[in-house]
């Protein structure tokens, strides 16, 4: 980083910790029961094919037994949740439409500016509704579609209900069918055959209001050649209560089609973050998952990518910070269903100040993938013996010809790299910071740069916490 | 998953029974009382790690019956084998073979049952029942070494006092493969301070013509190792049963300051081998290393399960995974290291490698890491499962080594490490054979 990125950093966190009053036009009781889930269903005015997507969802849900393979989940209430709230009745086209409190939330946030300045597409995501959507003129022009899920269950029928669910069914897990009960919001992305989408698709989610649930949907699907870059980006103001985030991403990449998902995961420490992600991958495809999680009080996500064609290809960057009472319960998974697919799994995680960070993986090559190439990379970081790190890699080989390597370690930053930086003229602190952040590169590269700033941005304010 | 394990003998009416036909004291029985209530309560699989990744659905424990009864043979052989130290030998359910070097015995070394041994040396008494009261020698969680801990009639004990050096190897040889029957059994390794040792266990079949229709067996056994300041124990094992055999292993050793345990074992036979083992290194500066191979076919499931916990400072772990699948076989790798918040300055390395020969045969591999001390020297695992190098064929065939040879090459190359560190020569060679005789005879005209 040069010294002007750096003076561009801001180390207020307090710009992230802010609550408006707004006054919520709709909303559910708290609570989830059958009459909750028709009542989102009725305020939507669906189809009644989503109704009763719904209600199958949620009478698995009530089936479904919590995972017992991490701990914690058992905190949630989910009697305590509030399960839909709709901050304005009907979404904006432009920017001089949104009510004045909540542009001003997302003024704080830096929205704006950014579209200003580079967005092709800005969907913010205001607890459960769309709020603010546009789409430049240039997209629509070349037919790309990106709106609201919601919108896009009325406007794009056919589409929509051809891919919904069928990447993520309500069956897979039990957040899933949670997500599936009682979804409301996310993005919608088309990508028509052979359109190159010139500029990253942003949307910004944000949870507001004590005990709100935020159970966004997104469906990205990518016609045949086409190519786009997604990135989503998460703040949340702080409470003391347990919030709760289920979410389910879907991706489908068809034959030849290129796709790029980028997350950078920052709900305040009060957030349970349980999230389904994956992507079906088709013929001589490329799925990519760039993902950092560094708030949330709990994370669990795996971004998952299933290679379905021959030649596809996965790569999965998986970051994790986990700081003071977080668990980041993260990893990547890569199912091989077809010959000739590679994958690639990078995974960096640093626990500091008690928390603890986990890598959990999967990697799959299913009878009849022949000629699977593929690596797991694991590394790291303890900052200190307060803090836990866990390393649980699934490897299941069932074909003869596999390639597959799998590597991990775990340690502490190296003492001599901090005395050298500390001869250099930087203080502890900053020594500390500029290992982190060069630890965490491999992710960082990846990132535009007004990301890449933010995300560094992000994981100095962790650095600062845990130096007190 | 409740019904795997599903055993019509265990009960306290058979615990009662083992109890009396052994004559056992109040604090042996009460043992079993507690395992039994632990084997009842206990998930085939404890930690949720794990849970699909076991299979037990090709055994079929309903239908075998356990001996209750042990003893010696009419004739028990004397003859200490060349090159070892001592033999006790158990084929079914008695012991044939019982010998001890005149050095050995000198030096107060103890190789027997547990019960003749402790009848023999009464004074050894208060040092099991330390060793193994409460469980301590086996894992709380396991389903399979609770079962052991209850049921076991048959107990083998070695004893080796502080300082005792012994040069050639302890053999304790099980026999067991008579369709329907089973034995329980517990081994306990007790090495005393800076004494030096090795220890070969060979499992092998007694009933050379049981075929697929004859039933299974069931050998059920434990390696309970306590090793005291400075001591060093080298154990071998090699299992080679019969295609109708199920094997369940419990390995479990304490390491006190400065011990050093080196496992090098090796599994080619038996429907199932099923083996979990846990190294607690306790002691500063003590260190295990551990190699293990399984070779399997068929449709054998080797099923490798090993929990090494790093608690007192500056210890080392060193384990290595290998295995080969041909056929349907397949191998499922569960490792799990554990660095404690006091185990400053660990050094731990786990390596899980698989070669799968045959296009339905499968390796599953889990190598995992919990870790509380950041303090480290190293922490890493590492996993790969790849065909055989193509370049590496090559290179032999280049040296005029017909292709299906030089691939057995590979293979047979690829396991040695594990059978360089069997501690006693005539078995190397003969594991050697057991490795080579499972290549299949047929491929050679295939790839010609």
């Amino acid at each position: 980083m040069t010294l002007n990125q750096r003076q561009m950093v801001d180390n207020d966190r307090s710009r992230f910790d802010f609550k408006d009053e707004i006054v919520y036009l709709t909303q559910t009781k708290r609570g989830l029961t059958r009459e909750t889930v028709e009542e989102i269903s009725a305020i939507k005015e669906e189809p009644d094919w989503m109704l009763q997507f719904r209600l199958r969802a949620y009478e698995h849900f009530l089936k479904r037994p919590m995972p017992m393979w991490t701990d914690g989940l058992d905190r949630i209430d989910f009697d305590k949740i509030m399960y839909y709230r709709k901050p304005s009745e009907r979404e904006e086209k432009s920017w001089e439409d949104v009510p004045d409190q909540i542009k001003a939330t997302f003024e704080r946030l830096g929205i704006p500016e950014a579209e200003r300045k580079f967005l092709a597409g800005v969907g913010a995501q205001y607890d459960s509704e769309v709020v603010y959507h546009s789409v430049k003129e240039e997209l629509s022009k070349i037919g790309v579609v990106f709106m609201g899920t919601d919108q896009a269950l009325k406007e794009y029928p056919d589409i929509f209900k051809k891919y919904f669910a069928t990447v993520v069914p309500p069956e897979d897990n039990k957040f899933s069918a949670l997500n599936s009960a009682v979804w409301s919001g996310g993005s919608f992305v088309y990508v028509p055959k052979g359109v190159e989408v010139p500029l990253p698709l942003q949307a910004y989610f944000r949870i507001n209001g004590e005990n709100t649930g935020q159970f966004e949907r997104t469906l990205i699907v990518v016609d045949e050649g086409a190519k786009v870059h997604y990135i989503e980006g998460c703040t949340a103001p702080i409470y003391a209560t347990d919030s709760l985030h289920v979410a389910v991403v879907e991706v489908i990449a068809l034959a030849n089609s290129n796709v790029r998902y980028t997350t950078i995961q920052n709900w305040s420490n009060d957030v349970y973050n349980l999230v389904t992600k994956r992507a079906h991958a088709y013929e001589n495809s490329r799925v990519e998952w760039i993902d950092a999680n560094t708030g949330s009080r709990k994370t669990v996500k795996y971004p998952s990518i299933y290679l379905r064609g021959r030649g596809a290809s996965a790569d999965i960057i998986s970051v994790a910070v986990a700081g003071k009472g977080q668990h980041q319960d993260t990893g990547a998974k890569a199912i091989h269903l077809a010959p000739d697919t590679k994958s690639r799994i990078v995974s960096k995680s640093v626990s500091k100040d008690g928390g603890r960070a986990t890598y959990r993986g999967q990697l799959k090559v299913a009878p009849g993938a022949t000629g699977v190439v593929a690596s797991v990379r694991c590394d790291a970081l303890m900052l200190d013996d307060e803090s836990r790190s866990d390393t649980y890699p699934y490897i299941d080989i069932q074909e003869d010809d596999t390639t597959m390597t799998h590597e991990a370690t775990v340690g502490k930053i190296s003492q001599d790299q901090i005395f050298y930086l500390m001869s250099r003229g930087l203080t502890e602190n900053e020594a500390q910071n500029l290992v982190v952040q060069g630890f965490l590169e491999v992710f960082t590269k990846e990132l535009p740069m007004e990301y890449a700033i933010e995300f560094n941005r992000l994981v100095k304010l962790e650095m600062e916490g845990a130096l007190g | 998953m409740a019904d795997a394990l599903k055993l019509r003998f265990a009960d306290e009416a058979t615990v009662n029974r083992i109890a009396d036909l052994h004559e056992e004291p109040d604090w042996m029985r009460a043992d079993r009382h507690a395992a039994l209530k632990l084997f009842n309560e206990l998930p085939l699989e404890a930690n949720p790690l794990f849970t699909l990744y076991v299979d037990l659905r090709q055994a079929k424990l309903d239908t075998i019956e356990p001996y209750l009864e042990t003893g010696d043979a009419p004739e028990v052989s004397n003859v200490v084998p060349e090159g070892a130290t001592a033999l006790i030998e158990i084929a079914d359910d008695r012991v044939v073979a019982r010998a001890l070097s005149p050095d050995a015995g000198r030096a107060g070394v103890v190789v027997d049952t547990l019960t003749h041994g402790l009848a023999e040396h009464p004074q050894l008494a208060q040092s099991v029942r330390a060793m193994i009261e409460g469980g301590a020698s086996l894992p709380d969680d396991d389903k399979l070494a609770q079962a052991a801990r209850a049921l076991a009639p048959m107990g083998v004990l070695v004893h080796v006092p502080r300082g005792v050096v012994l040069d050639d190897p302890i053999v304790v040889r099980w026999g067991a493969g008579t369709p329907g029957r089973g034995l329980i059994s517990r081994t306990l390794v007790d090495i005393g301070e800076n004494a030096q040792v090795k220890v070969l266990e060979e499992q092998v079949a007694t009933e050379a013509h049981a075929t697929a229709d004859d039933g299974q067996s069931l050998w059920w056994g434990t390696s309970e190792v306590r090793l005291g300041q400075g001591a060093n124990l080298s154990f071998g094992a090699q299992q080679d049963f019969g295609p109708n055999t199920l094997a369940f292993v419990n390995r479990h050793a304490t390491l006190g300051r400065d011990a050093h345990l080196r496992w090098a074992l090796a599994s080619v036979g038996a429907a199932i081998h099923k083996s979990r083992i846990d190294n607690r290194l306790v002691g500063r500066g003590s260190s295990v290393s551990q190699v293990e191979i399984g070779f399997g076919d068929g449709r054998q499931l080797f099923d490798l399960t090993s929990y090494t916990r790093h608690i007192g400072e500056d210890t080392t772990g060193d384990l290595l995974s290998k295995g080969v699948f041909l056929d349907r076989a397949r191998g499922y790798f569960k490792g799990m290291i554990t660095i404690e918040r006091s185990a400053k300055g660990t050094d731990s390395f786990l390596g899980e490698f698989a070669m799968l020969l045959t296009k339905a045969a499968r390796s599953v591999t889990i190598p995992s890491l919990e870790i509380d001390q950041p303090d480290v020297r190293r922490a890493s695992h590492s996993s790969s499962v790849g065909p055989i190098d193509e370049s590496e064929i090559f290179y032999l065939m280049s040296r005029g080594i017909p292709r299906e040879l030089a691939r057995k090459f590979i293979v047979l190359g690829f396991l040695e490490p594990v059978v360089a560190r069997i501690p006693l020569e005539q078995a190397r060679e003969r594991l050697r054979r057991l490795l080579d005789a499972k290549w299949p005879s047929t491929s050679g005209e295939v790839a010609a």
